[in-house]
């Protein structure tokens, strides 16, 4: 199984190589298409009309786009990712900084969809038929139809105003001090330098955002994941498991779970990436100091070097998020690891 | 102490039964500590390098950290900081400066006019590495031929022509001094990362985005400010901003929405202000399309009721203003009303051959979200256009969609624009809004330039001040400008805390107080 998974890995690295130099032209030029002038954004008064065409001839804005995106590609792949027009700061070391910061949000909130939409889903499918799970498919249409930036919204005020429990600015207790970086991740940071009390403060932070994010997924895998219980349970393999008498818990299980997860799991896979989308508003909303809300500074100041970084680190996550999905798939289903 | 494997269960488990209890102490911290503040605030430094962007929303940011060479009163008066005493030359191409000597850096070292000079000479002078910028003193300051260092106290600024405003700019953006022998020793990376500056607090911790950590500077020049420690949380979101204030997890919001102010103000414990400030919200205006003919550009001023923007939008606690200049500054025109009229609008696009049944068609760019109010008010402008007979589409852009415009000289016949002024020195305002060859002017006319130019040599500062003033009115007569409104600063802040509002919308912790 081990060949056959480095096999898919070893294919998706080959994939991945004309995504991203797509992916990575595509942004380029609709970028350079777009009616706006970084660097008029970013002068100064007492800047001169002169002062303007050298600073786009500095930025290359004055070269025909091919042109500029070589340019780009060739510095790229030569670990030179630019600086900042508007923090005047590497971009690599920005986004380096922020991105550890958005994969624990979103890993928090992948795990606790994934909790929560399992768990939803098996209760749907036990209580199906039932006023349990009509109760149940109101709640998750509700979580449905409204987006993560509301659901923010609502949680600050519901656990940050009404009923103050949780916090909802920023990464950490006010007054508290960043750990050491060391992997750049703050909950593995934290541990690693034995600060507990930043530990948990960072847990207790995480809660609001990762509950935002994970609203909008739950409820799908739950909708998903019973049709596929109920598919399944249909087969004869379930009536044969019953007639051999195994309890109606083991038969859901051991037996059809494992069937009915791979659909569930492509989901998970597909809304992984867009789950990185919508840390967007989220990471605005809580003020966490994740990619989503370095982007919004890149894009209202039109910031390209920065878009252009964040762009490819997106697409790279999802590419890797597709891998680790087959990678699954080959996990839960044995009959994959021939082909 | 080594890290055992029992050790590590034995705090996890005693946290996780503390957590299960209801965590104390720091961890379920959300609130402020004896002697701290804790500031929601909407936006954050792009670089804790003071020199290298001139935004004004981050001014007060950075006056935190770092200090001006002059300063300025809650009433926009000029005060001396690190500068005492200033004096022009006659010809005005050379100004003597004297320092303070009891100025300390937050790295113990002594402030000298050597940091002076390298600040304003010597770093924008600095060859710029291939990729980088240069900075954006290099462009305010680009008239100072040299600074002569004549004691640790002592120096002479020379211009290679009149500069009246170069005292205006040390109090204005970017105008912070930077302590040269730490930035030559430990690069500009170090110094973004952890910047010393002689301002009131100390950078003790900060997250890019999230949070800045402030310290009360012990040695600061001008006595430790009363409040210990600042926290300032960067809550981009308004709805945030008033959650924060609302559940007291801040001492004080900034810019929150001002109806939500007006709300918060009634709350018991919470005190709210609601002030204009010197930015301005104008239409930039351009010859372009429809409005080619003063008549029009008039009448639409004419057609703008400017107290019922104030009232819709601001609650009444705006300032209507007619030129690009707040009121009571030097340059704005006090004895003279333009006054809304639509029976004038409908006379004057009468007498170019239009009127409500036979509009004049023009385009109308406003932001979305990038100032308070700023796409309701041009929606409401539009209506009230339309009344006169001028037929605005109204279409929401990007701040650097407005920028390319602006560049390329395409912008539409109006935009809806926020224009920063800490100073309120009509230089800052007419000067570069009005001024053709300024690269933020919209109104590229010729007869303007005539007007401005002098007045940007002239070194007698109540000839400039009558200059700006004539200027202003000039260019509101003919249709060049229309102003709508003063900016407004909305600030919510505890009862506890003791606030010091300035003129300008400066945000200065270290004038506030607790308790």
């Amino acid at each position: 199984m081990l060949l056959v998974a480095l096999r898919i890995l070893f294919f998706r690295l080959l994939v991945a190589v004309p995504t991203l130099i797509a992916v990575s032209a595509l942004v380029f030029v609709i970028l350079r298409l777009l009616p706006a002038d970084p660097a008029a954004m970013s002068l100064p008064p007492g800047a001169t009309a002169e002062d303007l065409a050298r600073l786009r001839a500095a930025l290359g804005l004055d070269r025909s786009i091919p042109e500029q995106y070589l340019i780009w590609l060739g510095d790229l792949l030569s670990g030179d990712f630019g600086i900042s027009i508007y923090f005047r700061r590497p971009v690599a070391d920005l986004v380096s900084t922020a991105l550890p910061n958005t994969l624990e949000l979103v890993l928090s909130g992948l795990l606790l969809g994934v909790i929560v939409g399992v768990a939803g889903g098996l209760l749907m499918f036990r209580a199906r038929g039932g006023r349990g799970e009509e109760a149940l498919d109101v709640v998750s249409s509700a979580m449905m139809s409204i987006p993560e930036f509301l659901w923010a919204l609502l949680l600050i005020l519901a656990f940050g105003v009404a009923v103050p429990l949780l916090p909802f600015i920023g990464r950490m207790a006010p007054g508290m001090m960043t750990p050491p970086g060391v992997t750049g991740f703050l909950l593995l940071d934290s541990l690693i330098a034995g600060r507990l009390d930043v530990f948990f403060s960072l847990l207790l932070h995480l809660v609001l955002p990762a509950v935002a994010l994970a609203i909008a997924l739950a409820p799908l895998i739950m909708r998903v994941l019973r049709a596929s219980l109920v598919e399944v349970a249909g087969d004869d393999f379930v009536t044969q498991a019953r007639l051999r008498g195994l309890s109606e818990q083991r038969i859901l299980f051991a037996h059809t779970l494992p069937n009915a997860a791979l659909p569930t799991i492509s989901l998970i896979g597909v809304q992984a990436g867009f789950m990185f989308g919508g840390t967007v508003l989220v990471e605005v909303i809580f003020g966490y100091p994740g990619l989503g809300n370095l982007i919004v500074d890149a894009v209202r100041n039109h910031d390209l070097p920065v878009i252009q970084l964040v762009a490819l680190v997106y697409c790279v996550l999802v590419l890797a998020i597709n891998a680790a999905v087959e990678v699954i798939y080959l996990l839960v289903n044995p009959r994959l690891r021939t082909h | 102490m080594p890290h055992s494997r029992r050790r590590f269960l034995k705090m996890t488990g005693g946290t996780a039964a503390l957590a299960a209890l209801g965590l104390p102490g720091s961890v379920l911290a959300q609130g402020a500590e004896a002697g701290q503040l804790i500031l929601a605030y909407p936006t954050d430094v792009p670089t804790w390098d003071p020199n290298a962007r001139s935004l004004a929303p981050v001014q007060s940011l950075y006056k935190c950290v770092f200090d001006q060479p002059l300063t300025q009163a809650p009433d926009l008066a000029v005060e001396p900081a690190l500068v005492t005493e200033y004096s022009f030359s006659d010809d005005g191409l050379s100004l003597d400066l004297t320092f303070r000597d009891d100025v300390l850096f937050h790295d113990g070292s002594k402030m000298t006019a050597e940091d002076f000079r390298y600040t304003f000479y010597e770093r924008p002078q600095q060859p710029v590495p291939e990729g980088g910028r240069r900075l954006d003193t290099a462009f305010l300051w680009r008239k100072v031929t040299d600074i002569a260092v004549t004691s640790p106290t002592t120096c002479t600024m020379t211009f290679s022509e009149p500069m009246p405003s170069a005292v205006t700019w040390l109090y204005f953006l970017c105008s912070y001094v930077v302590p040269k022998a730490y930035l030559e020793k430990v690069g500009l990376e170090e110094f973004q990362r952890a910047p010393v500056g002689t301002g009131p607090y100390k950078v003790v911790e900060y997250q890019q985005g999230s949070r800045i950590e402030l310290e009360a500077f012990a040695d600061y020049w001008n006595g430790k400010p009363a409040i210990d420690r600042v926290t300032i949380e960067i809550v981009r979101d308004p709805t945030a901003r008033v959650a924060a204030i609302e559940s007291r997890r801040a001492g004080a919001a900034i810019d929150v929405p001002v109806r939500e102010a007006d709300r918060l103000g009634q709350m018991p414990g919470l005190v709210s202000t609601i002030d204009p400030i010197a930015d301005i919200v104008l239409l930039q205006i351009t010859k372009n399309g429809g409005f080619k003919d003063d008549a029009v550009r008039l009448a639409a001023h004419y057609a703008i009721n400017k107290e019922a923007i104030n009232r819709a939008f601001f609650l009444g606690n705006a300032t209507p203003i007619d030129a690009p200049a707040a009121r009571g500054t030097p340059g704005y025109p006090e004895d003279f009303e333009l006054g809304y009229s639509e029976e004038k609008a409908i006379d004057l696009l009468a007498s170019v051959g239009y009127g409500p049944a036979n509009p004049v068609e023009i385009t109308f760019f406003t932001t979305n979200g990038v100032f308070p109010n700023d796409y309701d008010m041009a929606r409401a402008i539009a209506a009230m256009w339309q009344k006169v007979g001028i037929n605005a589409k109204v279409e929401a852009v990007e701040a650097s969609t407005y920028q390319e415009r602006l560049r390329a000289g395409t912008l539409p016949e109006a935009t809806m624009y926020q224009w920063g002024n800490a100073t309120g020195d009509p230089v800052m305002y007419a000067g570069y809004l009005l001024d053709p060859n300024s690269i933020f002017a919209a109104m590229k006319s010729e007869d303007l330039g005539e007007m401005i130019h002098p007045l940007l040599v002239e070194m007698d500062a109540d000839k400039r001040h009558a200059g700006y003033r004539a200027v202003n009115k000039f260019a509101v007569e003919h249709g060049y400008t229309i102003g709508i409104v003063q900016a407004v600063k909305t600030i919510v802040h505890e009862e506890r805390v003791h606030v010091t509002k300035y003129d300008n919308g400066w945000i200065l912790p270290a004038t506030w107080s607790i308790g």
